[in-house]
């Protein structure tokens, strides 16, 4: 438990930071909505000329921005790249920094195994993510309730926040496993981003170009498409079942890979 | 009881050479020395110990455990200072030292204000803004603050200036008299003479030397410092037992090991203005251990 807490303790200034970026993301985004809905029936207009590609690209998809959800539902992508970004950094992060740091020896030389080292930082990494998530859903529907009179999107919002904490998890153990598993520890982080660069851009590439349709099942964040489930198509079960596989396999290949190899001194 | 037992103990990192067969034995309540030149192996051996890197062959135990299976266990009676001492950044040093204790199934809070006291530190610092020689300190009282059975040192007196050194072995005497085993690894030899009884010496991640400090010191070397009356040449002392051998002018100095009568009567040949017959140090009599082979 005391390192469970040690590791809360040196991520709380992120936390609140990130926190405040949620905040202003979505504080920011209200402005722009505001702006969409009073020009009404010619911003839609307007926003029909963009090329599709780019609307895929700019995550705006094929969402009617004039409407609360269609705009949630593109602010959505925004936070979801936030609280991905959030998690890699914060799996491959609170693996890696025992040896970054150069605290390894102080660390390991204690009384406990290492597996129970990666469970006290796993847990603690999963209620960091779980406020991250906890703190998203509270500002986006205090902040959407407040200043965006109309429809209730809530139940929606709720119904993303799941997808959201799948692909969080997602990331953490994607996080947890590099640092683990490789042979720098100090690069954990870098690799964890490129890979996530990488699958958003092609979970973009698939929006553009349905012929690429057979990559959904390699970029998790084609998993739970937030048109979908804004549309009332609910959680594609194939994919929960795979996001859970991945998400096991990866968390046991980082508690063996970490037990089994040299420590970085 | 040995409270370590290295066998055959094995260490590559990929093609690179660590270690290769070390073996030896430290004995319940031995302060034992473990030294060699920098790279030679000493850092590998003490980290396979502590299970932070793994053996590629042979196999170490601690308290008759063994030293990568049961890690955890062991390290309960364990106390380590390693020869860089990091932290987490953002810490007082009495979080951080309690944090270290909170590992431990006991109150060491007393210990850590005793040992504070011993060695000058000051708790309430933050330990970033600590000199190199005040993080060591740390380094100490977190090694020793839950009386350890087994004390390993690697380097540990970088950084000290020479009154903290003298209180760090007072305090790393007084705890071997309550009954702790001690691994001291240094490359400087004065350390280790003080306090050791038994000393293993390692050479290109090999063990060259095993042996007790008095067998070393007192039975084997003499050194010998000679003022002659006139100068002599370096032929005259080229004979067996005789290493080290500095020609300067008219002053000779070597260390002999051997018969003590024969070196003696080849000096009542020559005329001599000045003598000395001393103990040589660990350093002299180590010396051509360090030196690499040309």
């Amino acid at each position: 438990m005391n390192i469970f807490f040690r590791e809360l303790k040196a991520h709380q200034r992120s936390l609140i930071l990130w926190s405040m970026a949620i905040f202003f993301m979505i504080i920011s985004s209200i402005g722009k909505f505001t702006a969409y809905a009073e020009t009404g029936q010619s911003m839609n207009e307007l926003l029909s000329q963009i090329p599709a590609s780019i609307k895929a690209v700019l995550g705006m998809g094929g969402f009617d921005l004039t409407k609360i959800s269609g705009f949630y539902g593109m602010l959505y992508l925004y936070l979801l790249l936030m609280a991905t970004i959030h998690a890699a950094l914060l799996g491959a992060n609170i693996i890696a920094k025992e040896e970054t740091e150069k605290t390894t020896e102080f660390l390991m030389v204690k009384p406990v195994s290492r597996a129970n080292i990666i469970t006290a930082k796993l847990l603690a990494a999963l209620f960091n993510i779980v406020v991250f998530n906890l703190v998203t859903l509270f500002f986006s529907v205090t902040l959407m309730g407040k200043y965006i009179k109309g429809e209730n999107i809530t139940r929606e919002i709720l119904i993303l926040m799941v997808g959201m904490f799948i692909l969080q998890l997602m990331f953490l153990v994607i996080g947890t496993v590099t640092a683990a598993a490789g042979k720098r520890p100090g690069s954990a982080a870098s690799i964890t981003t490129t890979i996530l660069v990488v699958t958003f851009i092609i979970s973009s590439a698939i929006n553009i170009n349905s012929k690429l349709a057979f990559l959904k099942f390699i970029t998790p964040f084609a998993y739970f498409k937030a048109e979908k489930l804004l549309n009332g198509g609910g959680f594609d079960l194939v994919f929960v079942i795979l996001s859970l596989v991945i998400i096991t396999i990866l968390v046991f290949v980082t508690y063996t890979s970490y037990g089994k190899r040299d420590l970085m001194v | 009881m040995n409270v370590i037992e290295i066998n055959k103990l094995t260490k590559y990192y990929g093609q690179a050479r660590g270690i290769i067969d070390v073996s030896f034995n430290v004995g319940e309540g031995e302060i034992f020395g473990f030294i060699g030149p920098n790279g030679a192996g000493k850092s590998t051996t003490i980290r396979t110990l502590l299970a932070l890197i793994y053996p590629t062959s042979g196999s170490a135990t601690i308290f008759g455990k063994d030293c990568i299976r049961y890690a955890p266990e062991i390290a309960r009676d364990v106390g380590y200072l390693p020869s860089e001492v990091f932290y987490y950044e953002r810490m007082k040093v009495i979080d951080l030292l309690q944090y270290a204790a909170s590992f431990y199934k006991k109150d060491c809070s007393k210990r850590i204000f005793e040992l504070a006291e011993i060695m000058d530190l000051d708790l309430k610092k933050r330990i970033d803004d600590l000199s190199f020689g005040n993080k060591k300190k740390v380094g100490i009282v977190q090694g020793l603050l839950h009386d350890p059975r087994l004390i390993i040192l690697d380097e540990p007196t970088s950084g000290l200036d020479p009154l903290m050194q003298q209180k760090f072995f007072d305090l790393l005497l007084e705890e071997n008299q309550k009954g702790a085993t001690i691994l001291l690894s240094s490359h400087v030899l004065s350390e280790v003479q003080r306090l050791c009884s038994r000393v293993a010496i390692i050479k290109d991640g090999q063990i060259i030397k095993l042996e007790k400090i008095s067998d070393l010191t007192e039975n084997n070397y003499k050194k010998f410092k000679i003022e002659m009356k006139e100068d002599i040449r370096r032929e005259y002392f080229e004979m067996a037992g005789i290493n080290n051998l500095a020609l300067e002018g008219s002053k000779v100095s070597f260390l002999f090991k051997g018969n003590i009568n024969l070196i003696l009567k080849k000096l009542a040949y020559v005329e001599i203005e000045n003598i000395w017959i001393e103990e040589p140090s660990l350093e002299e009599v180590f010396i051509h251990y360090y030196e690499k082979e040309a």
